[in-house]
């Protein structure tokens, strides 16, 4: 850690985003359920009522739908909504105006109307929430058109991913991971942003490649760490964008090392990992040594039972015992 | 009212209606391929309503936009051209006749049903925030009275006193279930009282009853007052879309509300108490007739859009 930066949560991290954008612009403005006087349920939008008032800081009713449309209609008109969905679960009552709507205006429009919209969320297991709050639904939004599909895994890539997607013209569902809000990681002091569009390789090796998302790549880094003293290097590429996606440092890394492990918490049926291995299909499959593998969440419920909740999800040791296998 | 705006009305009527019987003929032409919605018989609520905005003013149109599109003044040509997918059309071609917009008229068409209300929510969020003075008009029908995001939107707008007037279109169908069937309400205005604005049901086939209230209750959102839930009573003389098999009403009902026609009564009121002749509505209606003509060849001449041009490059080749 040098001057320039300092240690902040997640939570933290994203706060400073909203804070900064709505700084910087008047059209930015704060929609959702409990986002004002409660400052959100870990303290994203905490202060932001206080700093810019009740017209910027607006407290919605239950009412997503309501939620999401009026971000749509506001966009419209030039502002630049971040609404919050409280949990990525209740998205599917918002689905309708962002599916059919938020994605579907300026191509109706021949680009003439914009919907700059950024649709705040959270999922993921983690807090003993059950099957209702506790999903990961990001493969959904990947296969709409229109839409660009965020998930921030550190909080420097939170801030400066969520600065970038409040200044984005195209609507941006950005997903962050409840397990996530209070890890911590450096941040700098100064103004930055992370582009939206772009793949980045977290940690550099020759031997395997793991293309993983979200909170999965603090298990990944870990399991990387774990494996380095075997002497198997892992390369870590964390998409944060998963739609539209940056295929060429996935693609870059497997041509390097031949084998390949996707790592998602979402359910592997039709999860978005299956999108990254037809990629690698599709482009470096004359450079793979062995069958690109996955490792995803239990195509099951999220059980409430906290002995039990983390067991559905991939964790270290499982990651750890395929990479062991695919160099084997 | 000034003897030319009724004038005005009366006309915008007539090229809404004959607009329309194109888009018939079009249909069974093949030309125009699915999803057109005759808006015959409607034609009091698009005038009375729309005839009150301007160019602050944004509307949020449902699956039969036609109607609307042309009361606030849509170009005929583009609307049609839109309407058989046509490169020149309001939104190069890529809606069709029951999605499409026309953002630099500040119109919007949804095409799932009630998806309009919470959009026409945020956009008098905007204009709040904005401390402009249009206001964002929601027209929906009965059906869509009864969906999620119309109740979510129409209680958003009377919480936070946004400047929008909500117009249920009521023309007692939702395609084949009668109103009788989709709601207990004796009137959808009834419901205003639970969201806490006024909310008032007027015969929706007697245009200048409709722009009276429509009137009052734009400048009351105009002026900060909040919004409003006017009910208009009226009917679709045409199937749910053109060529349903209208197996769900009886010749007799559809031949009483054709004798309702909201044109033949306006006429009627024209020319017994608005000191209008024969010659000045016959003049208005030859007017409109080569409007809808030229605008009909122009539509006709477009080119269809290539893939290419269809494929916004931007959102969907960068995947």
């Amino acid at each position: 850690m040098n001057k320039t930066e300092r240690k902040i949560t997640y939570a933290e991290a994203l706060q400073e985003a909203l804070s900064e954008e709505m700084q910087q612009s008047e059209e930015v403005i704060v929609m959702g359920v409990d986002v004002g006087v409660w400052g959100n349920l870990y303290g994203v939008t905490k202060g932001l009522l206080e700093e810019f008032g009740e017209t910027r800081v607006k407290d919605t009713p239950i009412s997503e739908a309501a939620i999401a449309g009026c971000g749509i209609g506001a966009a419209l008109l030039g502002m630049r909504p971040v609404i919050e969905i409280m949990y990525i679960d209740f998205i599917s009552i918002a689905m309708d105006q962002i599916v059919n709507h938020a994605a579907k205006f300026s191509y109706l429009t021949a680009g003439k109307a914009k919907v700059p919209l950024v649709i705040r969320t959270q999922g993921g297991v983690g807090l003993s929430n059950a099957c209702q709050h506790s999903q990961s639904f990001e493969s959904w939004f990947a296969n709409v058109p229109g839409l660009v599909v965020v998930m921030p895994s550190t909080p420097y890539d939170a801030k400066g991913l969520l600065k970038s997607a409040i200044r984005d013209d195209r609507p941006v569902i950005f997903i962050e991971h409840k397990k996530l809000y209070r890890s911590k990681g450096l941040v700098p002091r100064e103004e930055y942003l992370v582009p939206l569009g772009k793949s980045f390789v977290k940690r550099k090796g020759d031997d395997v490649t793991i293309v993983v998302t979200s909170w999965m790549v603090e298990k990944a880094l870990e399991a990387a760490e774990i494996l380095s003293k075997k002497g198997i290097k892992v390369e870590v590429i964390d998409p944060c964008t998963l739609a539209p996606l940056d295929k060429e440092p996935i693609l870059e890394s497997v041509r390097k090392t031949g084998k390949c492990l996707v790592v998602h918490e979402a359910p592997k049926t039709g999860g978005w990992g299956g999108e990254v291995v037809s990629v690698i299909m599709e482009y470096a499959f004359d450079y793979l040594d062995a069958p690109v593998k996955r490792i995803a969440g239990l195509d099951t419920q999220v059980p409430y039972a906290k002995e039990i909740e983390f067991k559905v999800v991939p964790d270290k040791e499982r990651i750890v015992e395929e990479v062991k296998k695919l160099v084997s | 009212m000034e003897k030319q705006q009724l004038l005005d009305m009366y006309g915008k009527m007539v090229e809404i209606r004959k607009f329309d019987k194109v888009c018939v003929d079009l249909t069974h032409q093949g030309i125009m391929w699915a999803g057109f919605h005759s808006y015959e018989g409607q034609e009091a609520v698009a005038v009375g309503v729309l005839s009150h905005c301007g160019v602050e003013d944004y509307v949020l149109s449902y699956h039969r936009p036609q109607g609307h599109a042309l009361a606030i003044g849509s170009d005929p040509g583009k609307v049609l051209a839109e309407m058989i997918g046509r490169l020149g059309g309001v939104g190069g071609g890529r809606g069709g006749p029951m999605t499409f917009s026309d953002w630099e008229n500040r119109f919007i068409a949804t095409a799932t049903v009630g998806s309009g209300v919470p959009i026409a929510a945020g956009i008098g969020l905007a204009l709040q925030n904005k401390k402009r003075q249009g206001v964002a008009v929601a027209i929906f029908g009965d059906g869509a009275a009864n969906t999620g995001a119309c109740h979510e939107g129409i209680n958003l707008g009377g919480v936070w006193k946004l400047p929008v007037l909500f117009v249920c279109e009521n023309n007692l169908y939702g395609e084949a279930l009668p109103f009788s069937k989709s709601t207990a309400a004796e009137h959808i205005s009834d419901r205003a009282k639970g969201y806490g604005i006024e909310g008032v049901t007027v015969d929706g086939n007697d245009v200048l009853a409709v722009s009276k209230v429509a009137g009052r209750f734009i400048e009351k959102a105009r002026s900060g007052d909040g919004p409003s839930l006017l009910e208009v009573i009226t009917y679709r003389v045409r199937g749910h879309y053109e060529g349903d098999p209208d197996n769900y009403r009886t010749r007799q009902e559809i031949d009483i509300w054709r004798r309702r026609c909201p044109i033949s009564r306006f006429r009627k009121y024209l020319l017994e108490a608005a000191s209008c002749t024969k010659k000045e509505l016959l003049v208005i209606e030859q007017q409109v007739e080569n409007t809808i003509q030229k605008a009909k060849e122009w539509a006709l001449k477009q080119p269809v859009p290539t893939v290419e041009q269809m494929v916004d490059d931007e959102r969907i080749t960068a995947r």
